[in-house]
């Protein structure tokens, strides 16, 4: 558990920079398409990004596949590893990470993957896992909010949580969340997305 | 989605709100459990345990709910569907459904819970109750996912197909000790290149040894304008002799 959080730190500790220029949900930085010869890719040390979540991991193929972009926009772009690949154990399904590769098309290969670290918003908090487990043992007051889709929250939330996904949270929120401003509130989801 | 959530919160003037960034998985991860909602265990397409000695069980359960006792679960192992994504829902009494649900962890479910309600609140709250012997056999049907193709119906184009391609998207080496006999081979890794020697006219099946590549090759073809399906399904091939298995 400790291991992981000094693990996620680090990268946003030594990447501050990189972070606040890349806030967007997305940046595929590429010059050229599949087409572009690889020779050029080289000839320039062409840093690419992708930040998106883990759609897939085959070890057989050492593929990766990641999900980029929203909505309409969002797809699936595929990135090879090998074992010189930097943080392969960020490449989780489900989670979303940052993949810096090289090469273009087809020869994508990962270099370096990193964890993306969620941005609390301001005003908020982090609570990790043991002090959640901590405050529903505690006898205090609190309020549990699952965020996820409906259909998530019914097959298994963590005890007592109220379900708002974002959409209702929108609408809706002020009505749903209990009347005491100050009580304490806990939200979470799926996981770092 | 819940920093976005949690940011609304802070707008409409909560003082004290925090995000637990690690979310479900690292929640589980952590060794903690999860509550699946009692619309989820009357209706969700699970598979219901009631934990209790057969006695209890069968004196009165939660209608669909197989009883396996407590203390029977972990020799029972084989008795449940073998894939991984089966909802299994445990009740039982005092902290049994707890103790069961990091058995039922340990064989590497990823969607398993505890319900919310033990047999007791479930019959006060006036929901229907079944009674009498267990049924014999665990059953669970996966219901298809998005794009995605049923073993029954794979096996007929196994069979013989005019207007579906099967395309087996796993190494040279797998493929060597067998595929399908009407299958097209090409591996994951060379899909993006070679895509453009596949048929736009007929729909593209994709298989892989689990499903995970089959999953992600498929995506492409539909990206690139291919009709396709995958199959999330264990295949294992000795020559053209290939078995397919849930």
């Amino acid at each position: 558990m400790n291991d992981t959080i000094l693990k996620r730190l680090l990268p946003l500790a030594c990447g501050a920079a990189f972070f606040v220029a890349g806030c967007g949900q997305y940046n595929l930085v590429q010059a050229g398409d599949a087409a572009a010869p690889a020779v050029k890719a080289d000839a320039q040390k062409q840093e690419n990004v992708l930040k998106g979540k883990i759609v897939g991991k085959s070890n057989k193929a050492k593929t990766i596949s990641i999900e980029v972009g929203k909505g309409d926009a969002a797809k699936t772009v595929m990135v090879k590893f090998d074992d010189n690949t930097k943080g392969i154990e960020h490449a989780v399904e489900e989670n979303a990470a940052i993949i810096e590769f090289t090469g273009a098309g087809k020869n994508r290969l990962a270099t370096v993957i990193k964890p993306k670290l969620a941005k609390l918003p301001q005003g908020t908090s982090e609570m990790k896992t043991d002090e959640l487990a901590a405050l529903m043992n505690s006898g205090k007051k609190y309020v549990l909010v699952d965020s996820r889709p409906a259909g998530r929250f019914h097959e298994g939330t963590i005890a007592g949580s109220i379900n708002i996904p974002v959409p209702d949270m929108k609408k809706n929120g002020a009505a749903l969340l209990p009347k005491d401003k100050d009580i304490q509130l806990v939200f979470y989801c799926g996981g770092p997305t | 989605m819940s920093t976005e959530t949690a940011g609304q919160a802070v707008k409409l003037g909560y003082t004290n709100v925090k995000v637990m960034l690690d979310g479900v998985p690292g929640w589980k991860k952590a060794g903690n459990y999860v509550v699946a909602s009692d619309n989820f265990v009357k209706k969700g397409n699970i598979v219901l345990v009631d934990l209790r000695p057969t006695k209890e069980y069968e004196a009165g359960h939660i209608p669909r709910a197989y009883n396996v006792p407590i203390d029977k679960l972990s020799e029972a192992e084989d008795d449940f569907p073998t894939s991984k994504a089966a909802p299994i829902v445990l009740y039982g009494n005092g902290d049994d459904a707890k103790k069961a649900y990091k058995i039922v962890k340990g064989w590497g479910n990823k969607k398993g819970a505890i319900a919310g309600v033990d047999f007791a609140a479930w019959q006060k709250a006036g929901n229907p109750v079944e009674t009498g012997a267990t049924p014999e056999e665990i059953v669970w049907k996966r219901i298809l996912g998005k794009n995605e193709i049923s073993i029954a119906e794979f096996e007929k184009i196994a069979a013989g197909s005019d207007d579906k391609l099967i395309l087996d998207v796993r190494t040279k080496d797998e493929a060597a000790e067998g595929k399908f006999a009407n299958a097209r081979h090409i591996p994951l890794d060379d899909l993006q290149e070679q895509m453009e020697s596949l048929p736009k006219d007929k729909e593209i099946v994709v298989h892989c040894s689990t499903g995970a590549r089959a999953e992600m090759a498929s995506t492409e073809l539909r990206n690139a304008g291919f009709a396709s399906r995958f199959l999330v399904a264990n295949v294992e091939c000795d020559g053209p002799e290939c078995e397919i298995t849930e």
